[in-house]
C-alpha cells in the first residue's frame, strides 16, 4: 500500500490519498492521470490493468485501487 | 413532434402519464414500449433500424452468455492447462461475437450518415488525379437519432462482454433502452446499467417526481424560447452573410451561437430529464455549469457529458490500455522519460476519441475539423501542464486564486467560441471566411453594430428582444451559479411553501407566454441536436 501511495503522490501530492474517496467522483484524478498511475502500477506490480477494469468504483480511493491490484495479484 | 412542440408538450406526454397510472404495474413497462414506438414513427418512418439493434444486441449478450456458460460447466472437469485453454478459447469467442455485434451496429450507422459523404470525398480524391469515377450512391435512410441510439446498443454489448452487465434475456426491456421516447432524438446517451432496470420497474407516478419534472421542463422551454429561438437570428444574419462581415460582428456570431446552442441543447435536455423524471426515470445529466470550466479538458466533463463520457469508457480508455499502446508507452518511458511517455499515450488515445467525437456530429469537415481542433488543445493542455504547475508553484497561486481562476475561464471561453465558430459554418470555406475577417478589414461596421443588430430586415429583432435575451441569460447563469455551489435551488423551491413553488411555476408560464419567442415573424427553430 506504501508503494501505491508514493506513485499516487508523485502524480498529485495536493491529494489527501488515505482518506479521499471520491479521485473520480470529484474530478480530482482526470483520465490522463488514470493513464499514467496504470503505466506505473503495471510496471511496480508487474500486473495488467484491462480496459474493462477502467470503473469508477476500481478507482475511487487508495484503497480501491490497492484492492484491484491485490486480485490481479492473487489471479 | 419535437419535444418542445405543443403536441408533445400538451397532448402526448400527458396523455402517455394517463395511460401509464392507468395500467396496471406489470403493464406499464409495455406502455412506455408502446408510446416510444409511437413517438418515433411520429418522426421517422424507420423504426425498422433501432428494432434490428435491438434483436443484433439481444442475440449477441445471450450468445455471449451461453458460451461462458457451457465453458463455465466444463471447467471443473479440466486439469490446470485444459483450464487455461478453455479460458482463452472463450475470451476468443465471445471478443469475436461482440467484435461483429458492433461492426454490424457501426456499418449500419454508416450507411445511415457517412455513405455520401465518403463517396462525394473519393470522387473528389479521384478528379484532383483527373480521374472521373463519378461514384453514385441512391437514397440512403436516416432513422432519426440514430447516433444517440447506435452508442447504446455498442455500449450494452460492450458491457456484457466485459461482465460488467448480466445478458438481458428480454427483449422488450432491451427495446425500451434503446426506444425510450424522451431520449430517442437527443440523448443523453445512457448505459444499460443505470437505466434499463428503472425503465422496467412500472413504478407509479408520484407528485413529487410530476411536479419536479415540471419544474425541469419549464426551464427547458424558458432556455430555448427566452434566448436560444432569438440568438438564432443573429446567428443566422451573420453566417448567412459571412462573405460581407466585419470582426466585431463575427465575434458577435460565434459568442451568440455557443450560448443559443447551449440554451438550446441543455434546454431540449432539461425538457427530456422532465419527461423521465414525471414517469420517476432518472436520466444521467448531460451538462454541468459548463461555462464555469477551467481549461477544455473541464469544458468537455460539463458538456454533453453522457457522449464525453461514452467515448472515454469505450474508446480513450480500450485505445490507451491496449497491448500495442502499452506496448509504446513502456518503451518510451525508458527511452524518454515519464513525461514524453504521458504526451505519446495521450496523443495515440486522443486522436481517435476526437476524431470519432467531430464525426459522430455528421458527415462534414466542419465537424472533423472540430474534432481535431480539440484534439489539438487537449494535447496541448496534456504537454503543458507539468510546467503551468511549476509556474503556479513559483507565483504561489492555486487553481482556486479568484484572479487566475477568472483568467482560466475566460480563457477557456475563447477556446469554446473559436470551436464553436467552425462547428456552426456549413463548410471549412465558409468557416475559414469568417476567421479571416475576424482579423482583417474592418472591425466595427460603419453604421454601427446596433443599427445591424435592429436591422428589421435582417434579424427581426427589437430592443425588447434583447432585452429579454440578456434577462434569461442572467437568469440561468444565477442557475448555473447556484448549482455549482450546490446551493440545490430546485429542491429548496420544491420542498418550499406550496405558494413559492407555484409562484415560480407561474413566473415561468407567464415568462414563456409574453416573453418566449412568438409571432408572426418567429417560427419554432428545430433541434440543433436531433439532426445528429
Amino acid at each position: 500500500m506504501e508503494k501505491l501511495l508514493e506513485i499516487l503522490e508523485e502524480i498529485d501530492d495536493s491529494i489527501d490519498y488515505e482518506n479521499e474517496k471520491a479521485l473520480i467522483d470529484d474530478h480530482l484524478l482526470n483520465s490522463f492521470a488514470i493513464i499514467s498511475l496504470i503505466s506505473e502500477i503495471e510496471e511496480e506490480f508487474d500486473v495488467e490493468i484491462s480496459a474493462s477494469e477502467m470503473t469508477v468504483e476500481n478507482f475511487n480511493s487508495a484503497e480501491a485501487i490497492w484492492n484491484l491490484i491485490q486480485s490481479k495479484l492473487e489471479d | 413532434m419535437a419535444y418542445h412542440e405543443n403536441l408533445y408538450l400538451l397532448v402526448f406526454l400527458p396523455l402517455i402519464l394517463i395511460v401509464y397510472q392507468v395500467f396496471p404495474k406489470k403493464l406499464r413497462p409495455y406502455v412506455l414500449l408502446v408510446f416510444s414506438c409511437l413517438f418515433f414513427l411520429a418522426n421517422s418512418k424507420w423504426i425498422i433500424v433501432p428494432i434490428l439493434l435491438t434483436v443484433l444486441i439481444w442475440l449477441a449478450g445471450m450468445r455471449i452468455e451461453k458460451i461462458r456458460l457451457d465453458a463455465e460447466q466444463k471447467l471443473p472437469e479440466l486439469d490446470k492447462a485444459g483450464k487455461k485453454e478453455l479460458k482463452a478459447e472463450t475470451e476468443k469467442r465471445t471478443h469475436r461475437i461482440m467484435i461483429i455485434g458492433n461492426l454490424i451496429i457501426l456499418g449500419i450507422l454508416f450507411y445511415a450518415q457517412y455513405l455520401h459523404f465518403t463517396v462525394d470525398n473519393v470522387n473528389r480524391v479521384f478528379s484532383v488525379f483527373g480521374i472521373d469515377l463519378a461514384l453514385k450512391v441512391g437514397k440512403t435512410f436516416f432513422p432519426i437519432g440514430i447516433s444517440f441510439y447506435s452508442l447504446e446498443a455498442i455500449g450494452y454489448l460492450i458491457d456484457v462482454y466485459w461482465n460488467k452487465v448480466q445478458a438481458d434475456h428480454n427483449p422488450f426491456r432491451l427495446g425500451l433502452f434503446i426506444l425510450f421516447f424522451p431520449q430517442v432524438m437527443e440523448g443523453p446517451i445512457a448505459s444499460y446499467k443505470d437505466t434499463a432496470a428503472q425503465l422496467w420497474s412500472g413504478e407509479g407516478l408520484k407528485v413529487d417526481n410530476i411536479s419536479a419534472g415540471l419544474f425541469r421542463i419549464l426551464l427547458g422551454l424558458f432556455k430555448k424560447m427566452m434566448v436560444a429561438d432569438r440568438l438564432a437570428r443573429v446567428v443566422g444574419c451573420v453566417y448567412n452573410n459571412y462573405t460581407d462581415m466585419y470582426g466585431f460582428m463575427v465575434i458577435l456570431g460565434a459568442v451568440s451561437y455557443t450560448i443559443q446552442l447551449y440554451m438550446e441543447f441543455s434546454g431540449s435536455i432539461d425538457i427530456v430529464i422532465g419527461s423521465a423524471e414525471m414517469l420517476g426515470i432518472k436520466l444521467p445529466e448531460n451538462f454541468r455549469q459548463p461555462f464555469m470550466a477551467q481549461n477544455a479538458a473541464d469544458f468537455w466533463r460539463r458538456w454533453h457529458i453522457s457522449l464525453g463520457t461514452w467515448f472515454r469508457t469505450y474508446l480513450f480508455y480500450a485505445v490507451s490500455m491496449s497491448k500495442s499502446v502499452k506496448a509504446i508507452n513502456k518503451k518510451l518511458r525508458k527511452s524518454r522519460g515519464k513525461y514524453a511517455a504521458m504526451v505519446g499515450t495521450s496523443a495515440m488515445a486522443l486522436l481517435p476519441v476526437w476524431l470519432a467525437t467531430g464525426l459522430w456530429h455528421g458527415p462534414s469537415w466542419t465537424y472533423i475539423f472540430y474534432g481535431f481542433y480539440y484534439f489539438c488543445i487537449l494535447l496541448a493542455e496534456t504537454a503543458i501542464q507539468p510546467y503551468m504547475e511549476k509556474l503556479e508553484d513559483r507565483l504561489q497561486i492555486t487553481a482556486k486564486t479568484p484572479w487566475y481562476a477568472a483568467l482560466n475561464i475566460v480563457r477557456t471561453w475563447i477556446v469554446i467560441f473559436t470551436g464553436e465558430l467552425f462547428f456552426r459554418a456549413k463548410t471549412m470555406r465558409q468557416a475559414l471566411v469568417l476567421f479571416k475577417h475576424i482579423f482583417t478589414g474592418s472591425f466595427f461596421p460603419e453604421r454601427g453594430v446596433w443599427t445591424i443588430l435592429t436591422d428589421q430586415k435582417a434579424i427581426l429583432l427589437e430592443k425588447a428582444d434583447y432585452l429579454a435575451i440578456l434577462g434569461g441569460i442572467i437568469v440561468i447563469v444565477i442557475i448555473d451559479i447556484c448549482r455549482e455551489k450546490d446551493l440545490k435551488l430546485r429542491e429548496k423551491i420544491l420542498q418550499g411553501p406550496i405558494a413559492l413553488r407555484w409562484s415560480v411555476y407561474y413566473l415561468l408560464i407567464i415568462a414563456l407566454l409574453v416573453f418566449g419567442a412568438y409571432g408572426s415573424g418567429f417560427q419554432a427553430v428545430e433541434l440543433i441536436y436531433a439532426g445528429f
